[in-house]
């Protein structure tokens, strides 16, 4: 009797089970027929009534009726709750291409860039960085560099003039005095700053640019020294091997003064508009520290020589860019300003 | 300057170089070439050609003419000349030359042209066709020939006085190619001088050399020294003034010619009495003063020195006796001069480069070969008027060979290469086992060259630095000491782009507007004495007035951003030079939303960079929105601002702004101290509800919360607030714990209880 009981309700629950349609309906089944309360214990009170034997072989046959139900449900259960979990994330469907929100990467200035770059490179060889001001004595900016008053070389840089009775530097050198007063011989500096001249803007004109001024003090520097590190250090900055060559120049902090030249590196020297069909583009000044120069620093020339050098990193970055017009870099304008 | 290459080649024996090779020798060796051009290349071309018939064409001012061009046969031209006429000899210039082609005029063929002395440019004279007296049809036009100009870099002979003179440069030809300098003439006449001459000030006016010249004949100069002239960009005005500028162009020593008729007495040079008149000869009449020098007679100023003659006194065609001055003038008064009178001439470029005074009587000697050339019947009178008083000569230069070797950096170089090169720039060498004593020449000593630094220069340039082995220094390898701030600097602007900050930058001037629409006192400025342009006036006390426009200019094409520049405020300290105060100026702008969210960006960039900061409330400045406007302080200190511009400032959106100085920060920032250990022992925390007026800050309260804690408290935080008619309610939560135990719920309610008692006597209302 018990046994037909049995598999009647194991039979009908199987059935049951397929048929449900959610997860909800399914626990409503286990609680009914495998709850404490449920169908199966109830037949499991009844067990009492049997004897011995039989209560073996109904023993039996209610833990099997029990295993086979509680794994179909638990199979139904996973199959409910991987749906459930595979519908949620079908909802949480994103489209990724959307731009994000909040700010995007800014950018750094291009004479911040190249000014970093090469700080970098000297400081790998041993140079310092040194700052100097905007306002200059007249001192500093001329007379300390063997420009005295009335020099004609005073005519080459127009000069902004100050109520202060001091005036705008008109090139980085001025950091040179105060760079040998401040560290002594020997040392090794750069000193990259903003420089001013008082010329009218167009578009390859500006009243305000970057230099980087350079110097090395130490015993028996020569031109031939100089001639090794720009060489070296140009090379570093086009990331290519490039030549260079050395003519005479003329700039009083400096005797023997240098324009430095290096090959055209468009045309490799056979001649382009680059370089007008020169094969060589003049990139600096040069040359071995005056003699006056470095008595003015503290420094005796008889023991120490050195060599000074000017890089124009504002016309370093119109080439890289090959940007056109000069105004561009103090523009403040962002549609070309977030190009780098 | 432009150099005459066949000039040149008249100094040198057997010069044979091309032009451009002699350009490119140039600029390795001595000066910068910046360009080699041909120069009257038509003359190979343009022949003497006599003007066989001449017939009007009627109802034109025009003429058809037959002509004998010898080297081209008959041709038929037309020509407009009112000198076109039967018999004439004058230039013809084939089809191919001078842009001229083979013509229809009115009808006529025209083969060819009759040609002006300007449209062969030889002078400006362009009246009529050009005459000549000799020659035969097919000769090529007399004096003219094909040249090449070199065209030297004006900076690159700053230093260099001999090379304002094709001499000069033809010295340093020879000693490039090793070619022979010719000698020149330097044979002066003896004899009483024609003119009492009197220097005031010998500083000023070290030499005063004059010639006195009568049976002069004024009239246009022979063709060649017109086209010499003419192709080195001197204009040919008449044979006196001619060889003056001829001789300037080739000795560098400029010359002046006086009218001697017209000079009244005795020559003085002296300075200028204040406002005393000079009439010049450009027509211009200058009012000087006594920083002035002039050359006068007894009646006055008859030219300015070194600068400009006389007008009165000058060259004219009535003129038959002259007075040639070749003086020396002190560089530094004619460059001062001539920069007061806006007056460059040829003369003021070259006295303001130191000219030698020991070269005014060579220029008074070649003046007389070509004066006589030009103007025949030429007589001098007398000998030469000269008052010279010479400077000491200067002292040899010592050097030995080794030290020139250690500078230069060249082991191998020798005695001899030295001597070579240092002689054949004409400098004396005497040289005993490597021990140089070098005397300087005249044309070199006035400034150029003095000591032995300057002699590296003559030996490495003619050695040719390319010569010279690129060569690695051996000194110690050591860490550069580096100053702190730049690797702040750095790490700054790398935090910034990476926020999203897009950096600018901006000039140092602002103008008189941009600072009064700031509120920044005119007077605090540093000034700009002599800007050039507007906009120059002054030097900027803040950042800010650029900041603005660069948001009003990005305004125009961004509906939002964000930028940043890092720049100096210059503050005035009179005398001293300014302080200069690098500051940060960051921008988030938005023309869309209330603007709360831009500033609270803001603050929150401000807490990354200055780590601790608080903001107080600030009196708004004029440009501030009135409301938010905050002060930045850290550790008690105020480094900066945190506002919106004013919409008055800003029109078209809601502009953020962080303002902070960057030495107060770099100053306060923290050191890293040492390490502290971690809690072992649980912490608690509760929350508390001030209610207060609605305009309460929450920083104050915050404020009153932590000293109200007492020792144990961890950590005081601003959770949310609520605003309603009741007031603002503001919710804090305040943990609090001790480092060697587990507090007693006890304790925990007894300082909750403390703290709101505190706020209560501070008027302030606690929901319980």
């Amino acid at each position: 009797m018990i046994e037909t009981l049995l598999s009647d309700l194991a039979a009908a629950t199987q059935a049951r089970i397929a048929a449900v349609t959610t997860a909800d309906e399914l626990e409503t089944i286990r609680v009914e027929v495998l709850g404490r309360k449920g169908k199966l214990a109830e037949v499991s009170k009844d067990m009492g009534k049997l004897s011995p034997e039989q209560r073996g072989v109904v023993g039996k046959l209610l833990n099997a009726a029990k295993q086979s139900l509680e794994e179909t449900l638990s199979t139904r259960q996973n199959a409910f709750a991987a749906a459930a979990l595979a519908a949620r994330l079908e909802c949480e469907w994103l489209d990724l291409t959307v731009p994000a929100p909040g700010p995007g990467l800014g950018s750094l200035h291009p004479l911040t860039q190249i000014q970093a770059e090469i700080e970098d490179l000297f400081v790998s060889l041993g140079f310092t960085v040194l700052d100097g001001p905007e306002v200059e004595t007249e001192f500093n900016n001329f007379d300390a560099l063997n420009i005295p008053p009335d020099h004609p070389a005073r005519d080459m840089q127009d000069t902004f003039w100050l109520s202060n009775g001091h005036l705008l530097r008109t090139h980085t050198s001025p950091v040179q005095v105060r760079g040998m007063k401040k560290l002594g011989p020997p040392l090794r500096m750069i000193a990259p700053g903003r420089v001013f001249r008082n010329e009218e803007v167009d578009a390859s004109h500006e009243h305000t640019f970057y230099q980087l001024e350079g110097m090395m003090v130490d015993k028996d520097v020569s031109v031939a020294h100089l001639i090794y590190f720009m060489k070296t250090l140009l090379s570093a900055i086009f990331k290519r091997d490039v030549t260079v060559r050395l003519r005479p120049g003329y700039f009083p902090f400096v005797e023997p003064g240098f324009e430095l030249d290096i090959q055209c590196l468009i045309c490799n020297g056979t001649g382009c508009p680059v370089c007008k069909h020169s094969g060589w583009v003049e990139l600096l000044p040069c040359g071995l520290v005056h003699p006056n120069v470095l008595r003015l620093g503290g420094i005796d020339p008889e023991e120490y020589s050195g060599f000074a050098f000017g890089l124009g990193l504002t016309r370093l970055v119109m080439m890289r860019y090959a940007i056109d017009d000069i105004r561009q870099l103090q523009g403040g304008d962002l549609r070309f300003l977030t190009q780098f | 300057m432009k150099f005459s290459s066949s000039w040149l080649a008249e100094h040198i024996d057997g010069l044979t170089l091309a032009p451009a090779e002699l350009g490119s020798l140039i600029t390795i060796k001595t000066a910068e070439c910046e360009g080699v051009e041909a120069h009257g290349a038509h003359f190979d071309h343009v022949v003497v050609a006599r003007v066989l018939t001449s017939e009007p064409i009627p109802g034109t001012h025009l003429a058809v003419t037959s002509v004998d061009t010898g080297r081209y046969g008959i041709k038929q031209v037309v020509c407009g000349a009112p000198n076109c006429r039967a018999n004439l000899l004058t230039a013809y210039v084939p089809p191919g030359q001078l842009g001229v082609t083979n013509a229809k005029l009115r009808g006529v063929d025209s083969a060819g042209m009759l040609a002006s002395a300007k449209e062969l440019g030889i002078s400006s004279e362009d009246e009529g066709i050009i005459e000549f007296v000799t020659g035969n049809p097919g000769d090529a036009i007399p004096g003219c020939s094909s040249d090449t100009i070199i065209e030297i870099d004006n900076k690159s002979l700053t230093h260099r006085p001999d090379l304002w003179g094709h001499h000069g440069m033809a010295r340093e030809v020879s000693a490039i190619t090793g070619r022979a300098l010719r000698p020149l003439s330097a044979d002066l006449p003896s004899g009483p001088a024609p003119i009492a001459v009197s220097i005031v000030d010998p500083k000023l006016c070290p030499r005063f050399s004059a010639l006195r010249f009568e049976n002069v004949t004024v009239q246009p100069s022979p063709l060649w020294l017109q086209q010499r002239l003419e192709s080195v960009g001197l204009n040919p005005i008449n044979n006196i003034v001619d060889v003056t500028n001829f001789v300037m162009a080739d000795l560098a020593q400029p010359m002046h010619a006086y009218d001697a008729a017209k000079l009244n007495g005795g020559i003085t040079v002296r300075t200028a009495a204040d406002g005393e008149p000079c009439p010049a000869l450009n027509g211009t009449t200058y009012f000087l003063d006594p920083s002035v020098l002039v050359i006068a007679d007894e009646s006055g100023p008859v030219g300015i020195a070194g600068i400009i003659g006389g007008g009165p006194s000058a060259i004219s065609a009535s003129t038959t006796t002259i007075l040639l001055e070749a003086a020396n003038f002190h560089a530094a008064s004619i460059r001062k001069t001539s920069t007061k009178l806006k007056l460059r001439t040829d003369a003021s470029m070259r006295f303001e480069k130191s000219q030698d005074p020991a070269n005014t009587v060579r220029a008074l000697a070649r003046a007389i070969a070509l004066l006589e050339q030009v103007s025949p019947g030429i007589r001098v009178v007398g000998g030469v008027a000269d008052v010279y008083y010479p400077a000491a000569p200067p002292a040899p230069i010592e050097f030995s060979l080794a030290w020139m070797r250690r500078k230069l950096g060249k082991a191998d170089l020798t005695a001899a290469e030295v001597t070579a090169i240092l002689t054949s720039l004409a400098f004396g060498v005497t040289e005993t086992d490597g021990e140089f004593t070098v005397t300087v020449p005249s044309w070199r000593a006035t400034k150029d060259v003095s000591i032995k630094d300057d002699l590296v220069e003559e030996v490495g340039r003619m050695i040719g630095y390319g010569n010279l082995t690129p060569l690695p220094p051996l000194v110690p390898n050591t860490v550069p000491p580096l100053p702190p701030e730049r690797a702040y600097l750095r790490g700054l602007r790398q935090l910034l782009t990476a926020q999203g900050y897009t950096e600018v930058y901006n000039y140092s001037f602002v103008n008189e507007a941009q600072a009064l629409e700031l509120g920044l006192p005119i007077a605090d400025h540093v000034r700009v004495v002599n800007p050039i342009a507007q906009g120059q006036e002054l030097l900027r006390t803040s950042l800010l007035p650029h900041i603005k426009r660069n948001i009003n200019d990005n305004a125009r094409e961004f509906e939002s951003f964000r930028l940043f520049e890092i720049g100096k405020e210059i503050h005035d300290r009179g005398r001293d030079l300014p302080e200069e105060i690098p500051h940060l100026a960051a921008v988030s702008f938005t023309k869309h939303g209330d603007g709360t969210a831009s500033l609270f960006e803001l603050k929150r960039l401000a807490g990354t960079i200055a780590v601790g900061c608080t903001l107080e409330p600030a009196t708004a400045h004029s440009y501030e929105h009135p409301f938010r406007s905050a002060v930045v302080i850290l550790r008690n200190e105020p480094i900066g601002r945190l506002f919106e511009f004013h919409p008055s400032a800003v029109e078209t959106g809601r502009a953020a702004v962080l303002y902070l100085d960057l030495v107060k920060l770099q100053a306060l920032r923290p050191e890293t101290g040492k390490y502290r250990p971690l809690r072992r022992f649980p912490t608690s925390a509760f929350d508390l509800t001030v209610v207060a007026d609605p305009r309460e800050l929450a920083g104050r309260v915050l404020g009153l919360i932590e000293p109200l804690a007492g020792p144990q408290a961890l950590k005081v935080q601003y959770l949310y607030d609520y605003t309603s008619e009741r007031g603002r309610s503001m919710t804090y939560r305040i943990t609090v714990g001790a480092a060697d135990r587990t507090l007693t719920s006890d304790e925990v309610t007894a300082t909750r209880a403390a703290i709101i008692k505190g706020l209560e006597a501070s008027g302030l209302t606690v929901q319980s």
